[in-house]
């Protein structure tokens, strides 16, 4: 008889719930920084047409510092969670810290047993995605946005 | 007959669900610790233990390359893999089994007409006629084509309910109209179009056309010659098939004129430097050692679907559809997409609220497979206005008792995630 099961089993329940985990839902129902930007200096799309998700990240950078950062859009919930919580912590950062956190977001989001990133603060909490690889592209996707519109500034 | 047509007139001997259940090794596991309820069979169905069986013994009792040996094994290997060309010709009715190509899939073999027929005669200026709800594989290919040469596409429209508009297509076709390519039966809405009805205008004018077969094989009796089309692709995966391998049906007169398409072995009747003749149909178009194996399940399939009766499994697959429609009509906030009359076993929708890849994940976790996205049909996205859909697909073996399993597994995600 064929009886074999993928990941980890039995507690896939729980990985569901920690996946879904209120701060997802909640970034989900009532997103930060959910509108568009009077004037972006920088914007870049966020589009995995295989999934559904279209997003657009708006930012305000002046000397190599994110002053403001904002996204619109229709994604998932993992896509809008992390569009929120990575426009929130955008906010204030140098342009070499962003590329710095998205390789270290890369890497936690490659590997489910690694623990906190200091630097990523509150965005720690989409770790649980790591544990599911078809869902990794969605919280990949702002990063890929914010990255896509700091190399093409608006004239 | 389709499979409407014959739920009314209602078919006596009914299929035993449960005993073709058993057929199937991969319905016996779980998934996420729960039973799987496989709802995905549009992107790829299962396979029956009779397909594998004929596969593997091929590996382990007479495994050899084909039409290239006089030895025993080549011989027995090289009668195999022709067979299964005889039981694609008796699938769709071909004339000749001189008119079945083996191809990789439904995608190769739309790829094989627009570069062996369109390509070398193709001018600026001449349009290609395909319809709004196309897969990509019947739009690309196309596509690519027209980016060279200067063709264009034009598109047949659709209604809201997700059905052609026949009677818009006449006013597109023109003395430029090279080619009409339409899906049988749509994978992203279910519609089953009229495609005799097309074929008949299309050869008042004289135009040929290629059918997209791949959501049609598995759910009706094909008939190429009361369709009156010209070319049939079809992909033997989603009918119960291996993956990999599917066939191009043509009609002689226009694959006997067309050059081939790639060149190697087996197509070659003599090759020198200088020259090259060309084998004779089909192996013109079979460049290569081919996907023996693949062929021999897929003539496997053929066979299978034969003797389980391709009606019988239909007309229990529009028993589920007409429940899970019912079910899914009644659901709050769900919105069904395409409606057309006549459908295959197919339910796109959207619920309001809950984005289609989370619904995904969450009943992934009940168990229950279905397909989320843009199920390769963006055109039919951008028509009704939605990023993405859910998808459930039905085959032979689904249970009523599945889709129950699968609407309480909506409750849960949407309780998740509203
Ligand atoms: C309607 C339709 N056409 C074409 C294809 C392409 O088939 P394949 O990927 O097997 O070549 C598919 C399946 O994905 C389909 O559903």
């Amino acid at each position: 008889m064929l009886r074999h099961s993928t990941g980890a089993l039995g507690g896939n329940a729980m990985a569901l719930e920690t996946l879904y985990q209120q701060l997802v839902l909640e970034h989900n129902r009532h997103p930060r920084n959910y509108h568009r930007l009077n004037r972006p200096s920088h914007s870049g799309r966020g589009l995995d047409a295989l999934c559904g998700d279209d997003i657009l990240v708006e930012l305000v950078v002046a000397d190599r510092v994110i002053e403001n950062a904002a996204f619109s859009g229709e994604a998932c919930a993992i896509t809008k969670a992390s569009a929120s919580l990575l426009t929130d912590w955008l906010k204030g950062q140098r342009i070499d810290n962003f590329h710095l956190a998205h390789r270290s977001f890369k890497a936690l989001m490659a590997d489910s047993s690694l623990t906190n990133c200091e630097t990523l603060g509150e965005i720690n909490q989409l770790r649980a995605v790591a544990a599911f690889p078809a869902r990794v592209r969605n919280a990949l996707l702002p990063w890929k946005a914010v990255d896509q519109a700091l190399k093409t500034p608006m004239d | 007959m389709n499979a409407m047509e014959l739920m009314k007139t209602g078919v006596k001997d009914l299929l035993d669900v449960h005993r073709l259940r058993a057929e199937f090794p991969v319905l016996e596991r779980t998934v996420h610790g729960k039973p799987l309820i496989y709802l995905d069979n549009a992107a790829t169905a299962q396979r029956p233990l009779a397909v594998i069986e004929a596969m593997d013994d091929f590996y382990r009792r007479y495994n050899a390359n084909v039409h290239r040996g006089v030895h025993q094994l080549s011989v027995e290997a090289s009668e195999a893999f022709e067979q299964s060309r005889r039981d694609v010709a008796r699938l769709l009715n071909a004339p000749s089994d001189r008119e079945v190509i083996f191809t990789r899939g439904t995608t190769e073999a739309i790829n094989l007409v627009a570069n062996s027929y369109l390509r070398p005669t193709i001018k600026p200026g001449d349009e290609i006629l395909v319809s709004h709800m196309e897969h990509h594989a019947n739009i690309v290919p196309w596509q690519l084509l027209c980016e060279q040469t200067g063709a264009t596409i034009k598109v047949m429209p659709i209604n809201a309910r997700g059905e052609l508009m026949l009677d818009e297509v006449e006013a597109l076709i023109n003395e430029r109209t090279r080619l009409i390519g339409i899906v049988h039966v749509s994978n992203a809405l279910g519609t089953v179009n009229p495609v005799a009805e097309v074929c008949a205008l299309a050869k008042r004018f004289d135009v040929p056309v290629l059918v997209d077969g791949a959501q049609a094989t598995p759910h009706e009796k094909v008939d190429v010659q009361a369709l009156g089309c010209d070319f049939y692709a079809f992909s033997a995966h989603k009918m119960y098939g291996p993956t990999g391998i599917g066939a191009l049906w043509g009609r002689e007169a226009l694959l006997e004129a067309m050059p081939p398409w790639q060149g190697g072995g087996e197509m070659i009747l003599k090759v020198s430097f200088e020259q090259t003749q060309f084998n004779e149909l089909p192996h013109k178009f079979e460049a290569g050692t081919p996907n023996i194996a693949g062929s021999i399940g897929l003539g496997a399939a053929v066979q299978w679907l034969e003797e389980k009766g391709i009606e019988r499994l239909a007309a229990h697959e529009q028993k589920l559809l007409e429940y899970a429609t019912e079910r899914m009509e009644a659901f709050d906030g769900l919105r069904i997409v395409g409606q057309a009359a006549n459908k295959g076993p197919v339910v796109s929708f959207t619920i309001d609220g809950v984005h289609p890849n989370d619904l995904g994940t969450i009943i992934d976790h009940h168990g229950v497979a279905i397909r989320t996205g843009h199920h390769c049909a963006m055109p039919v996205m951008q028509f009704f206005d939605v990023p993405a859909t859910a998808r459930v697909s039905f085959a032979g073996y689904n249970l009523r008792s599945e889709i129950d399993v699968f609407m309480d597994s909506l409750e849960a995600a949407c309780r998740m995630l509203r």
